[in-house]
């Protein structure tokens, strides 16, 4: 439904993209790499294969390419705002993402380990409540549904 | 990086007529939305005065497949998040967020 093309924002502290290539992790962690950081914190969500019994065989990915992207921006300065962070990466995939698959990386790099993880964690559960990006799960018996989220989006 | 750059570049810009008082423009629909109605965007018009209630309301009697996501829609306008007594103007870019399920 969307272009195929990535949106993205780097500069030399944010580094915010939605894309429907695969998640490069290793890309992500020389990013948040820096002199400054002694402690790096990357989260990274993938699909699961099994959910009780119910077995997904993949899950589709889309957003509101615009709006995702400036929440994703807004989430990242707020974390910048609120701990050292050093560097920090907020990447997501679109589309087809099969089992096993990266479909965030959240990454923080801060001089200490305790602020990486309690930004890490800031991350990537805003994001999961925030930003307007949704997905559907495809079923072994063929079945497919919408994820609805739990928590709805705050009004700010 | 220019915010109309990313419009142009994914055709979300906002459709008006201008027809004497009458203000149609283009609501964005995603996922359960978009396939429930069978498309990405639906027409509106905008009268003065109209808050983001008003157009939910109007639309879930519209559309009965909206309906039920009556309670669970938040308000997108111009790409930020807004509570449904904001009153909405020609121009506007609006949208319709149904629970988000990201990460």
């Amino acid at each position: 439904m969307v272009d195929k093309s990535v949106i993205a924002m780097k500069n030399n502290k944010q580094w915010v993209e939605i894309q429907y290539e695969p998640l490069d992790i290793q890309a992500a962690f020389r990013f948040l790499q820096t002199a400054a950081a002694g402690g790096i914190d990357l989260f990274v969500g993938v699909t699961r294969q099994w959910t009780e019994n119910q077995e997904t065989i993949r899950l589709e990915y889309e957003c509101y390419p615009a709006m995702a992207l400036k929440e994703m921006k807004r989430l990242a300065n707020k974390a910048c705002d609120e701990w050292p962070v050093e560097r920090v990466c907020l990447l997501h995939r679109l589309g087809v993402v099969g089992v096993s698959e990266a479909s965030v990386i959240v990454g923080v790099a801060t001089p200490h380990r305790t602020e990486a993880f309690t930004a890490c964690r800031f991350l990537i559960d805003t994001l999961k409540k925030q930003v307007p990006i949704w997905k559907r799960e495809v079923f072994a018996d063929g079945t497919t549904g919408w994820i609805e989220g739990t928590m709805l989006p705050e009004n700010e | 990086m220019p915010k109309c750059w990313i419009m142009q570049a994914f055709c979300l810009v906002v459709v008006m007529n201008r027809d004497a008082n009458s203000l149609e423009q283009e609501v964005l629909l995603f996922s359960v939305l978009r396939q429930r109605l069978g498309k990405s965007h639906i027409t509106v018009v905008i009268e003065e005065g109209m808050n983001g209630a008003d157009l939910l309301d109007r639309l879930s009697e519209q559309y009965p497949a909206l309906a039920p996501y009556r309670s669970m829609i938040r308000l997108a306008v111009n790409q930020v998040y807004v509570s449904e007594a904001v009153p909405l103007f020609q121009g506007d870019e609006i949208a319709l967020i149904t629970p988000v399920s990201g990460g």
